[in-house]
């Protein structure tokens, strides 16, 4: 290890923005930062992560971009493991600025190939024993990282009834979630996701709206801490980030407006309780897509209107990338809930 | 002799020979928060925050003799003794020794810290013999050096994470408790418990996060004055406690704490003790505090007493 690589731990600090009178946002720049740090500590803690030696992970989003930050820092080889379908050119030339080397997998299907890249990925492995992959779809270090976050929300706002958050690994709202309930009982848990993603089964299928969702079921995931599922599709997605950087001058990306719209809409319905939202990442890197008027224009459908409110599902299915459902989902497995459908 | 527990008071006039001086030190009803704490390197350190109870207390007196010899009284206080020594060494007059005679009120055994208190009141009594004022974190520092562990009851009413092991403050709140009524009893039936011979808990990797928040969540209740948010870090950390030291029926105290909209519920975490804590600052407090007290007694919990932390009754009967 080099120098204590700590400068930019920053990154992984949110901003507390008051969205409303009782609704608090924790943007991040660079959330995933915090659970990188956290599983790269452990496994140095462990002496499962040797000094030098080669880390790999399968990512194509902002995990990535952690990862890569502290393994130039602390000088580790790193490969990250992405599909054809899914690069995006700029993000691949600064994660190849802090020397990682991105792999990207044919991906014929345009579904990510998932299953390519992990076999990709078992194949490194095998070939070099030493390396460390950092797991964070099911390293519980992924999840435990967020007590950090917790702490930061207990500091500065103290007793939280609502917490809204997006899934895609299930680390953050999970281990958000995990910590703060043990310390607020009563505390309602609000999981964003969108159409077409399987985390909380509905059949898989094209997503628009990058980084929440999954085409695969990450063991971090904890269904049972659910009270409410909130599905948003692409636009009102979009939306919700313009209106937030217009409105309240908060920069960030499109997962974070959908986080945004479902609990701006749990604040109105609860006036006396206090509402927390994660915001994980910045707009800086949406500056040519959903910030971008002309990239804007040659969606289908867009603009449309924006919806003031979910529509309420009975039973979960798919929507428009311009519909914003939601189903009870009463802290149930997934199993319980799909036998009940 | 010096006046009660002052120890800013400079009686140069004594005569050397017959030089006294005079210690005290409260006793504490268990802890609010204990586990472990990263500091800002990543090191853990046990760590805990004591709810002290200055109504009971140890009271040292030490008369300072020409031999370098320390004679204390009752004789079994050998942790006591120890401490007058190293307090001694520390102000530079080891080659004197004294008279120690420690009169305590604080029971032992059941987590209201007498050790500490007479280790305390001790090092208090030998400084203010020499006309010494310490400052609080070498007093702890001596009290771990005697005992080897200690907590923080040199700091009072002043909400520390202290280092119980190391004799250092981790995080200063920066305030007083914000005022508490305690309903204290003793779980078990009150047996004692051999505190010393208790190994130290090993805590798993969501216990130690979960610290991190218990301790931040301790920081706003201090910051806001906020009985509830230090009800909420007391009943966690007895929850986690649980798992370490199992308290009998501890799941009745809880409950009954809910039912009487308590703020929560503290453990002595290496002794007898439990506490439902009451925001002293609502209306009909005391009522409350009788009513909680009557409910307890009625399940059959032992040694029901209420006690009362930074109020302004506890001030008025002090002075």
């Amino acid at each position: 290890m080099k120098l204590d690589a700590d400068y930019f731990r920053a990154l992984e600090t949110p901003r507390l923005a008051r969205l409303a009178p009782n609704l608090v946002a924790a943007a991040f720049p660079l959330m995933k930062l915090m659970p990188a740090r956290f599983i790269l500590d452990r496994a140095e803690a462990s002496g499962e992560l040797k000094p030098g030696a080669h880390i790999v992970e399968t990512t194509s989003g902002t995990f990535g971009m952690a990862v890569a930050l502290l393994a130039a820092a602390r000088s580790y080889p790193l490969t990250l493991v992405t599909a054809s379908s899914l690069i995006d050119r700029k993000y691949q030339a600064r994660l190849e600025r802090l020397d990682a080397t991105v792999v990207a997998i044919d991906d014929p299907l345009g579904d990510g190939n998932q299953t390519g890249r992990l076999k990709f990925l078992n194949n490194t492995l095998k070939e070099n024993p030493e390396s460390f992959w950092t797991r964070q779809y099911d390293s519980a270090g992924n999840w435990l990282a967020y007590a950090n976050l917790v702490d930061i929300l207990v500091r500065n706002v103290g007793q939280i009834d609502f917490l809204v958050g997006c899934v895609g690994t299930g680390g953050s709202l999970c281990g958000t979630g995990t910590f703060l309930r043990q310390i607020f009982p009563d505390l309602k848990i609000f999981a964003v996701d969108t159409h077409r993603s399987m985390l909380f089964g509905q059949p898989v299928g094209k997503r628009m709206l990058r980084g929440l969702g999954n085409s695969v079921l990450p063991g971090n995931v904890r269904h049972e801490l659910v009270d409410e599922i909130h599905w948003v599709g692409a636009y009102p997605a979009y939306q919700s980030a313009h209106a937030l950087f217009r409105d309240e001058g908060v920069f960030m990306g499109p997962t974070s407006g959908a986080a945004a719209l479902v609990a701006k809409w749990v604040a109105s319905k609860h006036d006396g309780a206090t509402v927390a939202v994660i915001m994980p990442d910045e707009g800086h890197r949406h500056a040519d897509t959903i910030y971008n008027e002309a990239w804007l224009a040659d969606l289908p459908g867009w603009p449309c209107k924006h919806p003031t409110e979910p529509e309420t599902l009975s039973r979960i299915r798919p929507a428009k990338e311009s519909d914003w459902t939601h189903f009870p989902w009463a802290r149930r497995r997934l199993d319980d809930v799909l036998l009940s459908q | 002799m010096v006046e009660t527990g002052n120890l800013d008071s400079t009686v140069a006039t004594r005569k050397p020979a017959f030089r006294a001086g005079k210690g005290h030190a409260i006793a504490h009803h268990g802890e609010l928060l204990q586990g472990v704490f990263e500091d800002d390197a990543g090191r853990l350190h046990r760590g805990l925050m004591t709810l002290p109870l200055d109504r009971i207390r140890s009271v040292a007196t030490f008369k300072i003799t020409e031999t370098a010899r320390i004679k204390a009284l009752p004789p079994d206080r050998t942790k006591a003794e120890t401490a007058a020594r190293l307090t001694l060494e520390h102000i530079d007059r080891s080659h004197t020794g004294g008279d120690l005679v420690i009169k305590s009120a604080i029971p032992v055994g059941h987590g209201y810290g007498s050790s500490t208190a007479d280790v305390v009141s001790s090092i208090r009594a030998v400084a203010d013999a020499h006309d010494v004022k310490l400052r609080r974190s070498s007093i702890c520092r001596l009290a771990v050096a005697a005992e080897g562990a200690s907590d923080a009851i040199p700091y009072e009413d002043q909400a520390v994470l202290f280092a119980h092991r190391e004799g250092v403050v981790i995080e200063h709140f920066g305030g007083a408790l914000p005022p508490l009524l305690v309903v204290g009893f003793k779980a078990h039936n009150g047996t004692p418990i051999d505190t010393l011979g208790l190994q130290p808990a090993r805590y798993g990797s969501e216990e130690i996060q979960l610290f991190r928040i218990l301790r931040g969540l301790a920081s706003r209740s201090i910051r806001f004055q906020d009985p509830y948010l230090l009800g909420r870090v007391a009943t966690v950390s007895a929850q986690i406690s649980l798992r370490h030291l199992p308290k009998s029926r501890l799941d009745v105290a809880l409950q009954i704490a809910r039912q009487h909209h308590a703020c929560g519920v503290q453990v002595a975490h290496s002794g007898s003790l439990v506490g439902v804590l009451l925001d002293a600052a609502q209306r009909d407090a005391w009522t409350k505090a009788l009513d909680l007290a009557q409910t307890i007694r009625d399940a059959g919990f032992k040694d029901v007493e209420i006690h009362s932390v930074n109020t302004e009754e506890a001030l008025e009967n002090e002075t």
